[in-house]
């Protein structure tokens, strides 16, 4: 029983750092339609960056921040030099970018940082918790807490002010949102930040997760990240913060608990094919 | 004058959608531009609004070139589009709808006042505010579509093919309600139709199309009138 609580926590743990990671992807598909494989390589780069910074400085809060600054810096970087002027083109053509801009960053960070695994030995400012016997580290606890945090205000943005408003708009309509006085382009490229600078937030919380920096941790992500929007309805963002919680469930209680034989990563690649073949709109996609 | 456009010439790839099409709007003005489909006349009017860039020419409002403004800033000049099909935001409240029109205008237009003013002309959107817009019936959408673009108190209306998919009895309503803007409020409205007579009807003026370039120009009365005209588009 104790065993099965505590896997729980892990998994909604682990279904939490999916979620943070696969904001980005479902935001920026909403307003540009495109998939931003790109995005993990931003996350990654978030992960160095926090770690540097905390190296460096030996305030997380700084490294918090100078990372979440660094990463939206590259997420619009991407988005006007990259994705911006292949808008005309087929979708083929960004995703094939995207995946170009991906690998770029990763050998990128490689050349900068080495290809070894850094460590990222912070402790964020939580406290240990032992709830009837259930031990929940501080790691466990400032997930937990950040995730939510990130999801109540990003709620409230997009569904509680004038901005959140101009953002739908633009994602539904974006030649009729700009006919409506909305700069689009700006709007977009505020996707890219936002995005961008929560996955700054999912590489360090990972970074301290697991004590590992890498040049390659943004490759299962991209691929799981991918899946997750495409269950959760193409630009759903509610939809694909269920798939990432639910994903980051079953994955720890199917294979981590009840020890089904099954490659842990697949997981998330089975779901999509069901989706596919039985729900093609996802869990909240409309259309 | 309030919209001067010269020589305008709107293009996809190799196919020339309107070319050196040249017309005026004065302020308080209700011009028709009428013609068969495909005569590029929702060219002309995303080439005013910006939707669409124009390969040349030049479009004056109120004095001032906005050839190479980009469309957001077109809106915040005073220019508003009912477009063709209404493409109000599906998954947006009515109420939502309406107040995108005024994104970062709080505090230059009277929003509340405004919002009462346009729920008194259309009674069935204060009903169903807030409902999401893909509910609503095409009759309603178009009324979402025209509040939505009105919200702001613009300088000129454009309106694309409004009559489209309509039935007689609403594009009756809908073109009843225009001249009334026009005519009571001084609104300029600058309207592209292939419902030639019933624009015409309402409208001072009137511009005839013929693939993407003008054939007759002049009063609507007279182009109402007019043997060609009549015999061309009126059936």
């Amino acid at each position: 029983m104790q065993l099965l609580i505590e896997q729980i926590l892990n998994g909604l743990a682990m279904g939490s750092i999916y979620a943070i990671i696969t904001l980005g992807l479902a935001l920026v598909y909403g307003v540009m339609r495109i998939l931003h494989v790109a995005h993990a390589s931003v996350y990654t780069f978030g992960a160095y960056a926090g770690v540097f910074i905390f190296q460096a400085t030996g305030s997380l809060a700084l490294a918090f921040l100078g990372s979440m600054l660094l990463c939206a810096i590259l997420g619009v970087l991407i988005e006007r030099l990259v994705y911006f002027p292949l808008l005309k083109f087929p979708p083929y053509v960004p995703l094939i970018a995207s995946i170009a801009v991906m690998l770029t960053i990763e050998e990128l960070c490689r050349l900068i940082a080495g290809p070894q695994i850094l460590t990222f030995s912070a402790k964020l400012p939580f406290p240990d918790l032992d709830v009837a016997g259930v031990h929940l580290s501080s790691t466990l606890i400032a997930i937990y807490v950040i995730t939510a945090a990130i999801l109540l205000l990003l709620w409230y943005l997009i569904n509680r002010t004038e901005l959140g408003l101009a953002m739908r708009a633009t994602s539904q309509d974006m030649a009729i949102a700009g006919a409506q006085g909305i700069n689009s382009h700006y709007i977009v490229s505020l996707t890219f930040v936002i995005g961008s600078a929560i996955a700054a937030i999912g590489g360090i919380l990972v970074g301290i997760y697991y004590n590992q920096v890498y040049p390659t941790m943004g490759a299962v992500p991209a691929y799981k990240t991918l899946a997750l929007i495409v269950v959760g309805g193409m630009g759903s963002v509610a939809g694909a913060v269920i798939a990432a919680l639910m994903l980051g469930l079953a994955e720890t209680l199917l294979i981590g608990y009840l020890n089904v034989p099954f490659p842990r990563d697949a997981l998330a690649f089975v779901a999509m094919i069901g989706v596919l073949v039985w729900r093609s709109e996802g869990l909240l996609g409309s259309r | 004058m309030l919209l001067e456009v010269e020589n305008l010439t709107v293009s996809y790839g190799d196919i020339l959608a309107v070319r050196n099409l040249s017309f005026v709007l004065d302020q308080g003005e209700l011009v028709s531009i009428v013609g068969a489909n495909g005569a590029g006349k929702t060219s002309i009017l995303n080439a005013v609004m910006g939707i669409e860039p124009s390969k040349s020419g030049k479009i004056l409002f109120n004095g001032e070139d906005i050839t190479r403004l980009p469309v957001h800033e077109r809106a915040r000049r005073g220019i508003r589009v009912v477009p063709e099909r209404s493409r109000v935001f599906p998954r947006l409240s009515v109420y939502e709808n309406i107040i995108t029109g005024v994104y970062r205008l709080g505090k230059k237009v009277a929003v509340q006042t405004r919002l009462e003013w346009l729920y008194g002309i259309f009674p069935r959107l204060e009903e169903r505010s807030g409902q999401l817009a893909s509910t609503l019936s095409g009759g309603e959408q178009q009324q979402l579509a025209i509040a939505r673009a009105l919200i702001s108190d613009p300088r000129l209306l454009l309106v694309d093919e409004v009559s489209m998919g309509l039935m007689p009895k609403l594009v009756d309503q809908v073109f009843a309600l225009l001249r009334q803007l026009n005519k009571e409020f001084g609104l300029t409205i600058l309207l592209v139709e292939q419902n030639a007579m019933a624009s015409l009807k309402i409208s001072d003026r009137g511009y005839v199309m013929e693939v993407g370039t003008c054939a007759f120009e002049g009063a609507a009365a007279d182009l109402i009138e007019h043997p060609k005209v009549k015999e061309a588009y009126l059936g």
